[in-house]
């Protein structure tokens, strides 16, 4: 086998493993550097697999597309059904604990000028760090109050507060998307629906 | 085809991701296109050499993975499905652009052009130790487009001969053929490039 024997059969077997093959390879340093670099390149490929980025534009053309055809819902759908639909058979347990709510947020009025101030502030400026705004301190009441539901409020209020903070990395990375600050406005939105539900502001 | 290695300690579960975006979840969408964007990307990106088209075309990718998965049964790997889909997207794109995805004149016949060089100079350009990524990058954007094609499918993207005949149209030895010239045109390359520094760095 000469050397163009040699390269022609690569394309065939092309890690070189014939007898014919090894048998050139050992007399030809020519080819067996050739050989040696092909590997070499062949082994380096697979680092161009995962090698780029898209730029944010793809996930945000992906997502209006997706919203457009109705394919995906909306955060807020996702997040309140799911604290009754959790519930199942106890289902029955709602009206309870949206009573006992009631009376706390009754109680609430009366005793805690504070939390209601700082409801109002978040209410009204929740650019301002609302995420966290009096979290500790509602859960702390609820777990007082109503400890049946604490857990399920409890992984709720996460889940908003993560979906907050998400829209405004969006928001921040592009600021002029108006999906991104729609987004970032529904997820203030939802946390606002929780604390309603804590809370129930139309109480006189 | 090569499965994707398999991350450890996988910040989710991808099955329940299936599962929920099946059902339009939002955040499931988005989790799975996190996954596996970097690789749809970089295929398109890779196939095309051109960053506007590669976006348009992982787009497309996504948008119809989301649109068809209610249809996933799980028969195969979910990356493989996706990444199949992918190439598929990308050729038939390139179809469409009359790009000349493979001769099918191509035989196995070498040239004198392809035969191994023994007078390369006197300069020492082998690529032994390492390929820079960027270069192997550089050198694989401007191969011919068939060659190209068929070096992603096989050495980048894992395919075997025989599924690339299938996906492009071409015959086994078609194929072989084609990915051991991209090999050397791409070795032909690096080594220019490679000559080209060492020149500059004399110089200078």
């Amino acid at each position: 086998m000469n050397c163009v024997e040699l390269q022609q059969s690569l394309a065939e077997v092309e890690d070189a493993s014939t007898e014919e093959q090894r048998s050139h390879l050992r007399t030809c340093p020519v080819c067996s550097a050739l050989v040696k670099e092909l590997n070499l390149i062949v082994s380096a490929a697979v680092d161009l697999r995962c090698a780029d980025e898209p730029s944010p534009r793809v996930w945000n053309s992906i997502e209006a597309a997706l919203r457009r055809e109705g394919l995906i819902r909306p955060s807020r759908t996702s997040l309140i059904p799911s604290f009754s639909s959790r519930w199942g058979a106890l289902a029955w347990l709602v009206p309870a604990v949206a009573t006992l709510l009631l009376c706390f947020a009754i109680y609430l009025r009366h005793t805690s000028p504070i939390t209601e101030t700082a409801r109002q502030t978040f209410v009204s400026t929740p650019a301002v760090n609302a995420a966290d705004l009096n979290d500790e301190d509602l859960l702390q009441e609820i777990a007082d109050n109503s400890p049946a539901v604490k857990t399920q409020f409890e992984e709720n209020l996460r889940q908003v507060n993560q979906s907050i903070r998400d829209a405004q990395s969006w928001v921040d990375e592009s600021p002029n998307d108006a999906e991104a600050r729609r987004l970032l406005m529904d997820a203030y939105q939802q946390k606002s629906m929780l604390f309603d539900l804590a809370m129930d502001r139309s109480l006189p | 085809m090569t499965e994707p290695r398999q991350q450890s300690g996988n910040e989710f579960n991808e099955a329940e991701a299936i599962e929920r975006a099946k059902h339009g979840d939002a955040e499931a969408f988005h989790a799975l296109y996190d996954k596996h964007k970097r690789r749809v990307y970089s295929l398109c990106l890779r196939m095309t050499a051109n960053t506007a088209e590669a976006e348009d075309l992982a787009q497309e990718a996504f948008l119809q993975l989301y649109r068809k998965i209610a249809t996933f049964r799980g028969e195969s790997a979910f990356s493989t499905w996706l990444h199949r889909l992918s190439v598929n997207v990308v050729l038939m794109h390139l179809r469409k652009k009359s790009l000349p995805v493979v001769s099918l004149e191509e035989t196995t016949q070498s040239t004198e052009e392809d035969s191994p060089r023994k007078d390369f100079g006197a300069e020492d350009v082998s690529l032994a130790g390492s390929i820079d990524r960027m270069q192997l990058q550089r050198a694989v954007d401007s191969l011919p487009p068939g060659y190209r094609m068929i070096f992603i499918l096989h050495d980048v993207e894992g395919y075997e001969h025989n599924e690339i005949a299938k996906l492009i149209g071409c015959s086994i030895g078609n194929s072989k053929s084609q990915l051991h010239k991209a090999r050397m045109k791409l070795r032909d390359l690096l080594r220019a490039n490679r000559a080209e520094k060492a020149g500059r760095s004399k110089a200078g």
